[in-house]
Order: C-alpha cells, then structure tokens, then sequence
C-alpha cells in the first residue's frame, strides 16, 4: 500500500454563513500528481485553502507527513513542508523576480541556491528576467515563477490552484511539461478545470461536487470513461 | 401577475401599517413625547430642563452621525464640526445684527444649512470618490482647521472667549409672560419648546429618511458595496447624499445648542471632546438603530450631570492619594476606557442588542431555529 | 525595465518636477530672501520630524490596513518620556549646567527613552487592541481614536493638562548665523536625524529581507503568510517600530520647541495624515516628500498669514487629491 502524504478525512469549511466543504475525504500519494476535478463552486479551491490553513476547516482532521495541521495557521503550515500556488498568478508584482525567490527561501542556504540551478533549467526566462518586476512579466512566466517559487521552499508537497488559467493553449503545453518535469522532485496537488492539462499531468483524480468527493480513481480510467466524465465534469 | 393583489412584501408593509398605532415601540414614543411636554411645567427645575434640553438636542445630532456611520458606513470626524458651523452661524447672527429680530433667527438656520450643505459636499466628493477611509483622514483635518480657525480669527469669533448674544423676542432671556398653573412662563420655557419641537420632526425626518428607499440602499451599500455597485446604484451619490443630510441636521442641532446657551465658544462647539462625546453616545446606544441615539444622549448627558458629585465621593473616599484625585479630574478618561471596551465587546451597543433579542425571540415563536 | 520611456511621459514628469520648483520658489515674491532661507531650513526640520511620524503610519497602513489613529499619542508619550528623563537628568546638573559631553548624552537617554516607551506602547497597542479588529476598517478607526484619546488623558494625570517647560542642554539652543541667515541649531540636529532615519528605512525596505517580507506584505499579505512568514509576528514588529519612530520624533520635538502639551499628539496625528494623504497611503518616499511640503508651505505660510498655516496644508491635500486621488506616490487599488 503506497503511503499517502496528506490525507483529508471529513473535513468541513465555513466561510461566512456558506457551508463549503461538508465532509471532504481525500488522499494524495507521495510522490504521485493528484489532481482535484469538479465544477465551478464545488470547493476545489477551497479544499486546498484549508489544508493551507488560510480557510481554517470547521471540522474534520488533516493530516500532513504524520502530523495534524487541521488548526495549524498559514505559516506553520508552509514550515512544515507545504507549498501554494495560488490563483490568478499571485506573484508580488512589485518585487524582483530575485527578490520573490529571496522571499520564498526561508534560509538562504548554499543548497536554496543550488535548487535554482534546476528551477533556471525548468523555466529558462525566470534566469533572463532575474532582475525585472515581477509585475512585467508575461501571463505564462508569471505563472511558472510562483510554481518554482513555491518548488524552492523545500516543501515536500506543493499544492498548485488553476495554473492554467488564463494561459493561451501553447503556453498551458509548456506548463503541462515542466509540471511533469515537476513531478520527479516533489509530490503535486492540482486544481484544474482544463481537462486536458489534468490528464497529462495528474495520476490519480478526485471529483468534488457541492463540497464532498464524489469520485476517485486513476487517472487512466477517467480518460476513458465518457459517463462519469459527463456527468460530473460536463465534457464528453 | 394581475396587478391588483398585492405582493407578499406588500402584504407584509400593509399588516405593518395597520399596527403601528398599537406597536408598543410608538406607544413609548407617545409616552415620551408627553412627558418632553408637560416636564417643565409639572417638575420646574432648572437643571432638569437644561438636561432634557440638551440631551434631546444631542438625540438628535448622534442620530444623525448614525445616518453617516451606522447606515452607510463612513466615519466621519467632522459632524462636530458641523454642529460648530450651525452654533456660530446663530451666535454671530445674533450677536452682530442689532437689535436682533425673529427673522435673524430663520436666517441663522438657512444659512447654517447652506454653509453646511456646501462645505459637506466638497468634503466628500473630493475624498469619497477614492476610499472611504480617506474621508476619515481629511474630516479629522478640516475639523481640526475650523476648530483652530475658531480660536485665531477672533476679529469674527472673538476666540478663546466665546460669543454671547441675545435671542430676539419672547426667546430672549429676560422676557416673562407671566404664569401658567404656577409656572413662569418665559424667554427659557419658549426656547426649550422651541427645541422640543425642532428636534422632534428633526428625528422624524432621520426615521423616515432611514426608512425610505434611499436608506434602505444605503443599508445595501453598507453590507455589500459590490452588489450595490450591480445592481446599478451609485453608490458615490448616495454615500455623498447621505453624508450631507447627516451634516446638514448636525448643523441645524448646533444652532440649537446656541440658542439654548445664549453662548458659543471654540472648545465646547468646534472640539474634539464634542466629537469624542458624539462617539460615545453613538456607540452606545447602537450602530445603524437610530433611536440609540437618545439612549446614547441621555447616558453620557446624566453620567456628566452626575459625574461632579462622583468625584467628590471619589475624593472622600481616598483623602489621601494624590493620583486618585488626578484620576478622578480625568473623566475623559474613564469615558475613553469605556468607549474602548463597548466598540470591543458590546459593539451593538444598547438598542441593537436589545434588538437582536427580540429578533431571536420573534423567531423563535415563528419555530425557526 | 527594458521598455523605452514614453516621451511624452518623460516631458510631463519634467513639466511637473519644474513646477514643483517653481511654486517652492513662489514664496519669494513675498518674503526676502534671508528670511526665506531661514524659512526654508525651519520648514525642512519639520518636515523631518513630521516624516518620523508619518513614516509609520504610512508603512503600518500599506502593510496592515490599519489606520491608526493613535499614531499622534506615541508621538505626545515620547515627547513626555524625553521630558522626563531630562529632568532627572537636570537633578545630577547634567542637562542646563552640564558639559557638552553630558548635553549630548542626556539628549541622547532622553531619544532612547522615548524610542522604548513608543516600542512598548506599540507592543500594547497592537497586541492587546488592534489584533482584535484586524480587516474592519470601521471598528479600527473607532478604536484607535478611542485610544489615543485615553493615552493623551493618562498624561494629564501622570504629569498635568498644563504646558511643561522642557529643559534643553546649553549646547543644543542657540543658533548659528551663517551671513545673517539664522539657523537654530537643533534644526540642524533634526534635519540630520530625519534624513538618517529616511536613508535607514529605505536601506531595510530595499535591500534586507525584512524589507523584502514587508513589501511583500503590503502587496499581498496571504502570499507571505504562504510562504512560511508568521504574519502577525510582522505585523507586531512593524506597529512598534513605527511607534517607536513616531515617539522620537514626539521627543525630538519637545526638545526642539522647549515645551510640550498634552494636545501635541492631536496636533501631530493632523498633520502626519495630511502628509500620508499627499505622499499616497503606504509610500515611504511618498511620506517623506509629503513632509517635506508640509513643512516648507506651513512655515512659508505662517510667516505670511499666520492663521492660515494649516488651512495652506489642508488646500495643498485638496490640490493633490484633485490630481493624483492616490496621493503622489500611492498605488491605486
């Protein structure tokens, strides 16, 4: 039995008045891409907010590499080995792109250093646009700098929201093969409404709808299967 | 739909309607009312009066500051300034048209409205169009500006010493009419009626403002700026509107404070403790509730009555400690401390808590949860 | 940046730098100009002071969101702890009969005093109050108010609601006069400090790690939390720092005007908004480029028409407002 590296088991998430995770169980294997599916609104987003402990869970425990992080905030949980790439390429505009990855490392140690040495390799324009504002970047660089910002955190999960988003279908390619790239360094949590994307990258699949898992499986399987795939991703 | 039957919302306004002369909410009001009334001539106490008087006066001006804080949401630190506007508009009126005559009076209040209304809306168009908080900043440096103004132009203000005048006619204070079932009628009595029936249709006209359309999508943009914004309100209009109304009533209740005085000066006008005061009370007697504001007024207007005596009993107590005496001098103070812990613990102040109970309640005899 | 300045960009900045200039030189019509220049100096050491104020107030807002209204108070409590200290240190003959050497050092004590009572007002502050109210505007402005109306009400009752003569070491009044330009010496003093202050807190912005979490912070706060960053640690360490600035400056102020009132505070927070107004909520430069026109129009104005002098402030903050609603260095939102 493969060990699983976060586990989520009847997880529930409030924000406001709005009841959004009503009991959300879900597993993602170490060293494995685990992607999360569902329509717009099913708590996909949010599911990854409460691990991170930015929409701290109601109810229900996670546990994180052996470790309960259920009321953990933010920063605890990112020490503990967690990384986030949030939506809309949440890079800080007005810093450097050196000075976001000064910011990502937490110890600016020799072997901080040398991981960047395998980030400039992944995404080559991060290296050209070392001393730019991150604000003048493109959509796509954008994106691959928080990806590889939250990489050289030495996190040993990176939790990645809709990177896709707003990416021309050429630039989401890049991105499907530098996440594959990904995947050998370190153990991936995906959001993704692109279908295509979460195919090539993810192994194995959970379908969320109105705040519960509903599905799960491999990923090989849900390609071929239209049914499921139609009734709850609403694409045939 | 046919157009005849009425809509449930309508359904519920006209069951409203039918009741609202039995709701015990009006009969209170009634009962207030009568007791504002015949106070002065059954109990003919000075400094009775002189409380009622300005608490109802100060009723008036909290509920207006609650139109712009609790209904739409902006703080604004110059709704004692405004007051001051309307204050020295009637003294210097008064004080500079010799003799005074009636219509000084009606002149003093259009020119308090007009003053009011124009420096209100340049105040918040330039600073509410960027950021509500902005309108926080600026407010807080006019005040400050007219408060310093008042002291340094003394050629007009006569600065630090304040202006008296006399009132024209039957208001002014040596006027008697005789008596009335053994009250003296006079210059006062008339004044403290005056204000009686100024601030009673100054108060409803806050009700019915808070209760019309305009102040129920002022409540929207207050709970949800975005939303307003899509459903099409502007929400820029409306929050100028509401802010200057609030500004324009605050001015009218300063001129009524003069009058009431016979007296204004820089400090007790234009200061910053008037504007801690209004705070007070405001949070007080509740947020966005309107007739908090009278609880408000009264609390803080009693405590000050009595606070003297306190001290004296505060210094009874500990003849000997320096510090305590100091303390008790300090009554700011202790109203600061308060004011803290009531926007910390009890931010709904008295009538919304009382309020949400009685929502709860009301709910629960409908068998909802 | 690799992109070309847009040349019509380029001129209209000239076209705004030269009349920045010239409207700095307008007052000379009016005023000769060795009265002037000592205007000038006098406008340029309130501005510095007005900068340690308005310096924190301007980062604790771009960083927390938090407008705090209590900034005035550290700066009257620093202003009260160097009064005290130089009058202990006025008991050992330190401060009015004392040597150079023990004038400096007395100065010195009495800005460390300061430094540390604003410090842990600050901690207070934020810890005990304003973490409660953090992401409500509404409540924050209620509070912080309330607030710095408390602490100006507990220095009534430790010193006096009366002015306090604050005791000034021998070398430190005085003024140099350099071709019948008068220059009072503390004004040299306070100019230094504040632009030693400026280019420290642009050195950690800019080039320590620190700067780099801050400015991180007050783009998007979530994304620093995500990164392992205790946010609230932060946001402890920035309001006390800011405070502990704001008290110096109270301190430095004291000294400088030889009386202080528990009013002062008020006073100050008036004009540290309408620098932070000016120079855009959440800039630095922006703050003290701010400060600086406060104090140059404050006192150029004074001179002129003396009861006009906050009103010239106030009209300078509408002016801006009217052309760069975000204040001159603000980013928009």
């Amino acid at each position: 039995m493969p060990e699983a590296i976060l586990s989520l088991a009847g997880v529930h998430t409030h924000i406001g008045q709005h009841h959004i995770l009503q009991g959300v169980s879900l597993e993602a294997i170490r060293g494995r891409a685990t992607v999360l599916l569902g329509r717009n609104g099913a708590g996909k987003s949010t599911t990854l907010r409460t691990v991170m402990g930015l929409t701290p869970a109601s109810a229900g425990s996670i546990v994180f590499d052996g470790q309960a992080v259920e009321k953990a905030r933010p920063h605890a949980v990112a020490r503990a080995g967690v990384g986030f790439v949030p939506e809309d390429q949440a890079v800080l505009r007005g810093l450097t792109v050196e000075e976001n990855f000064r910011l990502a490392m937490l110890q600016e140690s020799p072997e901080a250093w040398a991981k960047m040495e395998t980030i400039f390799e992944l995404f080559a324009d991060l290296k050209k646009f070392w001393r730019a504002k991150a604000g003048v970047l493109s959509g796509g660089q954008k994106q691959m700098l928080a990806i590889a910002r939250a990489f050289v955190g030495d996190h040993k999960l990176l939790l990645i929201d809709e990177p896709s988003k707003g990416l021309a279908p050429i630039v989401v390619d890049h991105l499907i093969a530098s996440l594959n790239q990904l995947k050998r360094h370190t153990t991936i949590i995906l959001v993704e409404q692109n279908f295509h994307m979460a195919s090539q990258v993810g192994s194995d699949y959970f379908i969320l709808d109105d705040g519960r898992v509903v599905h799960a499986g491999l990923m090989e399987a849900l390609v071929d299967d239209e049914g499921l795939k139609q009734k709850y991703l609403g694409i045939a | 739909m046919t157009g005849r039957e009425p809509t449930p919302v309508q359904m519920e306004r006209l069951h409203q309607r039918s009741r609202r002369f039995t709701r015990p909410g009006f009969l209170i009001q009634l009962a207030l009312l009568a007791c504002l009334i015949a106070g002065p001539l059954v109990m003919p106490s000075f400094r009775v009066m002189d409380l009622v008087a300005k608490i109802m006066i100060f009723a008036v001006a909290v509920a207006s500051f609650d139109i712009i804080l609790g209904y739409t949401g902006i703080i604004s630190f110059a709704h004692g300034m405004f007051f001051g506007l309307g204050a020295y508009s009637v003294a210097l009126i008064c004080h500079y048209s010799q003799p005074v005559q009636y219509h000084h009076l009606l002149l003093a209040g259009v020119l308090a409205a007009l003053i009011s209304t124009v420096v209100a809306v340049v105040i918040s168009a330039l600073s509410l169009r960027v950021k509500a908080i902005f309108f926080a900043m600026v407010t807080l440096a006019v005040a400050e500006f007219c408060h310093i103004l008042g002291y340094q132009w003394s050629s007009l203000t006569k600065g630090e010493d304040g202006v008296s005048f006399k009132l024209p006619g039957v208001f002014s204070a040596d006027w008697s009419g005789g008596a009335l079932w053994g009250t003296q009628i006079n210059g006062r009595l008339l004044v403290y009626y005056l204000i009686l029936v100024v601030c009673a249709l100054l108060f409803v006209g806050l009700v019915r403002f808070v209760r019309s359309p305009v102040g129920r999508v002022l409540k929207a943009i207050r709970d949800n700026e975005q939303r307003a914004t899509a459903l099409g309100y502007r929400v820029f209009r409306y929050r100028v509107l509401s802010t200057v109304f609030g500004s324009l009533v605050s001015s009218l209740c300063g001129a009524l404070f003069a009058m009431w005085l016979s007296y204004v000066n820089p400090d007790t006008v234009l200061g910053t403790p008037l504007m801690l005061n209004i705070l007070l009370m405001v949070i007080i007697g509740g947020l966005g509730t309107v007739y908090g504001g009278i609880l408000g007024a009264a609390f803080i207007k009693i405590a000050e009555t009595w606070l003297p005596d306190l001290q004296k009993l505060a210094l009874s107590l500990f003849p000997k400690m320096e510090l305590m005496h100091r303390l008790a001098e300090r009554w700011i103070l202790l109203f600061g401390i308060l004011y803290i812990l009531s926007v910390l613990f009890f931010p709904k102040g008295v009538v919304g808590t009382l309020r949400d109970q009685a929502e709860a309640r009301r709910l629960r005899r409908l068998g909802r949860p | 940046m690799d992109l070309a300045p847009d040349a019509g960009q380029a001129g209209r900045r000239w076209a705004a730098r030269l009349a920045a200039v010239s409207i700095w030189l307008l007052p000379l019509l009016a005023i000769d100009p060795t009265t002037y220049l000592v205007l000038t100096v006098a406008g340029l050491a309130m501005g510095m002071l007005l900068f340690l104020t308005a310096a924190g107030l301007t980062v604790i807002f771009g960083l927390m969101d938090v407008l705090n209204l209590a900034h005035g108070a550290f700066f009257a409590w620093g202003a009260y702890a160097g009064f005290a200290v130089l009058n202990a240190l006025n008991g050992l003959g330190w401060v009015e009969t004392g040597t150079l050497g023990q004038g400096i050092l007395s100065v010195l004590l009495a800005l460390l005093a300061a430094l540390a009572i604003g410090g842990v007002l600050g901690l207070f502050l934020e810890r005990v109050i304003i973490q409660r109210v953090y992401g409500d505007h509404l409540k924050q402005i209620l509070i912080t108010m309330g607030a710095s109306m408390v602490l100006a009400e507990v220095i009534k009752v430790l010193w006096s609601p009366n002015n306090q003569t604050v005791l000034v070491p021998l070398s430190f009044t005085g003024s140099y006069d350099i071709m019948d330009v008068v220059i009072n010496k503390f004004r040299v003093v306070a100019i230094v400090v504040g632009l030693a202050v400026y280019a420290g807190v642009m050195a950690v912005m800019q080039k320590t790690k620190l700067g780099i979490i801050i400015r991180a912070g007050v783009e998007n706060r979530e994304v620093v939390q995500t990164l392992g960053y205790n946010i609230n640690r932060i946001f402890t360490g920035v309001f006390m720092a800011g405070a502990a600035l704001a008290a110096v400056g109270g301190s430095m102020w004291g000294i400088f005007r030889e009386q202080i009132t528990p009013a002062m505070g008020d006073e100050n927070l008036i004009f540290a908004l309408i620098v932070v107004i000016i120079g855009g909520m959440g800039s630095v430069t922006g703050s003290f480029l701010g400060a600086c026109m406060v104090g140059l129009a404050f006192n150029y104005v004074a001179y002129l028409v003396p009861k006009l002098a906050l009103g010239a402030n106030i009209l300078i903050m509408v002016v801006i407002l009217f052309i760069k609603p975000w204040g001159l260095m603000g980013r928009e939102q």
